[in-house]
């Protein structure tokens, strides 16, 4: 049964990220009073671009970075008990490696960048270079947070510690700022700076096409329902109803929420530069630590 | 001053609503001076040539086929939808429909012709008075010639000062091809 | 501020052995023909005396009198008066002292000149190729009568334009011909030092026509306002009135009061529309598509009445030699009207949205800063000095059309930066809002709408006439000729000087402020390039886009 979870996990996952993505850009058009593409569309444009042509500047670490980032985002969501239920690889694994993979994601753009040799790529790969060294210490703080107060580092306890010990105001602290921090997470406006700026600069995909652009996108997206199904895990109250189907689609339903959260703060604010960006991040790590050092406390 | 700001564009977006048309599914009127494709009205022509003097793209030629006979074509391809030609035509043959659906892949869809019968004098036996009164030496003052109605050649005509050398030099340059062509 | 009989006394007495002729054609005219030695002094001392420096026009004389005519304008803009300086060289050694080193925004029009014309001005800091195509072959140069309008000189290999030297440390960004923040072809190369800009260079003119060459050989006086309409996509009236009006300056046509109200309603609706585009694209270059997608869908509203009054939504073809080709019935007034208090309401609500948006405010405020001294060293025009505090305005300066008539406010703040020409342009739109009512109130009913023109029109007559365009003043130089064409006709469009202070806005800016710095002046290149090069020949010298692919990247299998 637990083997079984893992796959349920990387289906779900897989089957759905675009359909979130879809609602994203569906609410932005209707923010922007236009009708907007179907819910859809995301699969149809993942199908389209696996239909073009791969074209490579010439060298391997070009085709290998889009398939690193993939594999770094399914194995994190294979570690992540969905459901309230911990699944087979759950134990095998703890807090850091879920970061160490993320970051490994977030290397795997800048090399892609790197190696592509375009001006415009190496200034996205650095831009996104100093969004990766900024945010991610929020994301070990929302862990750190749960660690402390169960007293170890297990993927399950951690995740688990809030909604089964009960809310602390760290906690409370601690889920308003990851929730300042979720678009940056997801990279989207404000804080979309380096994938998506396509007026300014085109970023790290810029010489990405066919197959290998689908990988990138379809990471992106994944790692956008990773974030959101994070902080529906470990900070939403479990609703148990006894069955596994009912809890999995009733967390969905949450996710589907948060990205309604994500698509109107998206749509209703500008890009923030990378110099004001980093300010804003700065402010977020301070406050993550000072609320994780109020949880030591017990507050 | 930021949350406010925001909850103002939120309401700011919510009255108008969805305001993408469905067109082309549904069609979409114009209003009643739109200049769409002009039509010309075979009966009411007096082929005076007026259009063709006045049509800045010089989309319009004329020419006579032989004494009786008068050819007008229009070429849609280079109209600009002014609205000259409706403008100075003397017996209001020319109207500009609310057509503006145009797009085809074969050019002569688009293109207007008519061909007409002249009455000759009945003193001199002529219908116009070629070397002053002809539409195509009007045309040419402007720098175009039309040697060739079927064809629709444009062939450019230079000034007399300008140096040949200086043109030799140019002259086998190749343009490019247009695809399909 | 001196009026016009004492600039012209003034100007003749001090230099009064090299000046050879003074013209007054009309009280806010003047056109002094000088010896070429003192063109330079005689600038400075106009520029002392408070003038603004505005364009040049060189035109080619040679069948004539065997000589290259050269016209710097000016204008004293309290006073209403527009002073220009003529002169000529003898065609075969065309040297004439620069301006350039006083009065820096002049340097394009000079180098203009360069290209187009075979002039040389001694002192030029920079006299690079500016229009022409970087294979077109020395020694032809298009605005030479003796050169046909329809040349195509061969192309040749492996030619590139010289950038200049980037600065120590820095790499070079480049931006464009292709980029999605620019709405047409022109590259700037953008020296970043990290992420900060440490210089910029600029090579336009890749979408230039050949309009002025047209219309001096192929087309005559009344279909050239259609032609004038089409340098513009955005902007495309203000020209069309411009010509006009310097036409029936030059040959004395009075047109009746009606039609220059009419005329009027026209260039204030092309205001409104041209604003609100540009807001919408100031979202988009930061970010910020909502703004773009409502403050369009409220421009729409203009466009359909713009439709319904002209037969089509941009290229109106109503303003022509002698007044306007259609009325303004009762029943179109009274939809303009309802558009307008519909409008209004509509970016009064856009505009509580976003003017206290601190978001916004971060990405526009100290932005693109340049002082007040150098805008005006630099003669930029338009909301972008409007914006930095110097009040010039030529619909108020310079009275054309209706605008005597109509009272009205130049709304001028002193921010420096790109939130000022935001500010400036939202409370242009109310003020179009405005001046379109009081003109539908004010309209008289005197006179046809066209005036006929009887008579041809004496050649070689010079006039100068100014518009006030969306992005700024609109200069048009003619000089009447025969065989029913304009001899010579030059259009500065507001970009062209606006864009030679680009580089300075610039300066120690981040790379992520480039977009909405260029944007701020609102570029239209479409009508700064209209210049009389002809059809480019294509660009058989590059490499074909499979060459390219096959060079640079590897297609079809992976792991190669």
């Amino acid at each position: 049964m637990d083997i079984l979870l893992v796959f349920i996990n990387i289906i779900v996952f897989l089957a759905l990220a675009p359909l979130y993505e879809g609602i994203i850009r569906k609410l932005t058009a209707k923010v922007q009073s236009r009708q907007g593409p179907p819910i859809t569309q995301p699969y149809y444009d993942l199908l389209k671009l696996l239909g073009k042509d791969n074209i490579n500047p010439g060298n391997r670490l070009f085709n290998f970075a889009p398939m690193m980032s993939f594999a770094a985002i399914l194995s994190v969501i294979m570690l992540l008990p969905m459901g309230h239920r911990a699944n087979f690889l759950t134990g095998y694994a703890d807090v850091i490696t879920i970061i160490y993979l993320l970051t490994l994601g977030g290397i795997a753009i800048m090399l892609g960048a790197l190696a592509s040799k375009n001006t415009y790529a190496v200034i996205g790969a650095s831009r996104e270079m100093v969004t990766m060294i900024m945010i991610e210490p929020v994301l070990a703080m929302t862990f750190l947070l749960g660690a402390v107060k169960v007293q170890s580092l297990g993927i399950d306890s951690t995740m688990f510690s809030i909604t089964t010990q009960g809310y602390s105001w760290a906690a409370g602290i601690m889920m308003v700022i990851f929730l300042m921090a979720l678009q940056a997470f997801v990279a989207k406006q404000p804080f979309d700076t380096t994938e998506a700026e396509i007026e300014i600069l085109e970023g790290p995909f810029i010489e990405y096409s066919g197959p290998n652009y689908a990988l990138f996108k379809y990471s992106m997206m994944l790692k956008q329902m990773f974030y959101a199904a994070l902080f529906v895990t470990v900070f939403i109250p479990y609703i148990a109803t006894g069955y596994f189907v009912a809890d999995l689609a009733i967390q969905l339903a949450e996710v589907a929420v948060v990205f309604v959260f994500i698509s109107l703060i998206g749509s209703t604010n500008p890009r923030l530069r990378i110099d004001q960006a980093v300010k804003y991040y700065a402010v977020l790590i301070v406050a993550a630590i000072a609320t994780v050092g109020l949880s030591v406390y017990g507050i | 001053m930021w949350l406010t700001s925001k909850i103002k564009q939120i309401l700011m977006v919510m009255k108008p609503g969805k305001v993408t048309l469905p067109y082309p599914f549904e069609p979409r009127p114009v209003p009643e001076n739109f200049r769409g494709q002009p039509y010309w009205d075979h009966h009411k022509c007096i082929g005076c040539g007026g259009c063709a003097n006045h049509c800045p793209a010089r989309t319009i030629l004329i020419r006579d086929l032989c004494k009786e006979l008068r050819v007008m074509v229009y070429d849609g391809s280079r109209c600009t939808y002014c609205g000259r030609c409706a403008d100075v035509c003397p017996e209001d043959a020319i109207t500009m429909t609310p057509q503006f659906e145009l797009a085809t892949d074969n050019k002569e869809d688009i293109n207007e012709s008519i061909e007409l019968f002249m009455l000759t004098c009945q003193r001199c036996g002529r219908c116009y008075d070629h070397e002053i009164t002809n539409t195509i030496d009007k045309l040419s003052f402007t720098g175009y010639r039309y040697d060739s109605i079927e064809a629709r050649a444009v062939i450019p005509v230079s000034s007399e000062q300008f140096d040949k050398g200086l043109y030799e030099k140019s002259v086998n340059f190749k343009r490019p091809e247009k695809a399909g062509e | 501020m001196p009026s016009i009989e004492q600039v012209k006394n003034h100007l003749t007495e001090k230099f009064s052995e090299k000046v050879t002729g003074v013209e007054k054609p009309m009280e806010s005219r003047l056109f002094i023909d000088v010896d070429k030695s003192i063109i330079r002094q005689m600038s400075n001392e106009i520029i002392e005396q408070g003038g603004r420096y505005l364009v040049s026009t060189g035109y080619d004389n040679i069948e004539r009198d065997g000589t290259l005519g050269l016209v710097h304008s000016f204008t004293f803009d309290k006073e209403n008066l527009f002073v220009n300086i003529r002169t000529s060289v003898p065609a075969d050694n065309p040297e004439l002292d620069s301006i350039t080193p006083d009065i820096p925004n002049a340097g394009w029009s000079e180098r203009e000149y360069i290209d187009l014309l075979g002039m040389k001005f001694t002192g030029h800091p920079k006299p690079k190729r500016l229009i022409l195509a970087d294979d077109w072959p020395e020694g032809i140069h298009p605005l030479r009568k003796e050169i046909p309008w329809n040349l195509m000189p061969p192309a040749a290999e492996d030619v590139a334009y010289q950038l200049d030297e980037a600065p120590e440390g820095c790499t070079t960004v480049p931006i464009g011909p292709f980029h999605p923040m620019l709405h047409e072809p022109c590259h700037f190369a953008v020296y970043v030092d990290g992420e900060t800009v440490k210089g910029a260079d600029y090579r336009g003119f890749m979408t230039h026509r050949g309009i002025e060459k047209l219309c001096t050989t192929q087309v005559t006086y009344n279909e050239v306002p259609y032609i004038a309409e089409r340098i513009c996509g955005i902007c495309g009236s203000v020209h069309a009135t411009a010509y006009s009006q310097s036409v029936e300056d030059a040959a004395g046509i009075k047109i009746s009061r009606r039609s220059e109200f009419i005329r009027t309603i026209m260039l204030e609706i092309e205001r409104l529309h041209s604003h609100l585009l540009w807001l919408g694209v100031a979202g988009h270059l930061i970010g910020f598509d909502t703004v773009f997608m409502q403050s369009w869908r409220v421009r729409e509203q203009v466009m359909w009445l713009s439709e319904r009054i002209t037969g089509n939504r941009k290229t109106y073809g109503m303003i022509v030699i002698g007044g306007v080709r259609r009325d303004i019935t009762p029943d179109i007034k009274d939809d303009i009207m309802a558009v307008m208090d519909k409008l209004e309401e509509e970016v009064k609500v856009i505009h509580r949205a976003i003017v206290k948006d601190t978001a916004i405010h971060k990405r526009t405020k100290d932005v693109g800063y340049i002082s007040k001294e150098d805008t005006i060293k630099w003669s930029l025009v338009g909301p972008v000095a409007r914006a930095r505090g110097v009040d010039i305005d030529a619909r108020r300066d310079h009275p054309y059309a209706a605008y005597d008539a109509i009272e009205f406010d130049v709304p001028v703040v002193d921010s420096c930066d790109v939130w000022g020409t935001v500010v400036v342009r939202i409370l242009e739109t109310f003020e179009a809002i405005n001046i379109i009512r009081q003109v539908l109130d004010k309209m008289p009913d005197d006179g046809p709408i066209l005036t006929e023109v009887d008579e041809d029109i004496t050649p070689y007559i010079h006039a100068i006439s100014a518009v006030e365009a969306p992005r700024g003043e609109v200069i048009h130089y003619l000089i009447t000729g025969n065989e029913n064409r304009p001899d010579r006709w030059r259009v500065r469009a507001p970009t062209y000087p606006n864009l030679q202070g680009v580089p300075m806005m610039l300066l120690n800016n981040e790379l992520a402020d480039v977009p909405i710095i260029v944007g701020s002046i609102d570029p239209c290149f479409s009508c700064t390039d209209r210049l009389a090069v002809i059809d480019e020949s294509g660009n058989s010298h590059m490499l074909s886009s499979n060459e390219l692919e096959e060079m640079s990247r590897k297609s079809g299998k992976r792991g190669r």
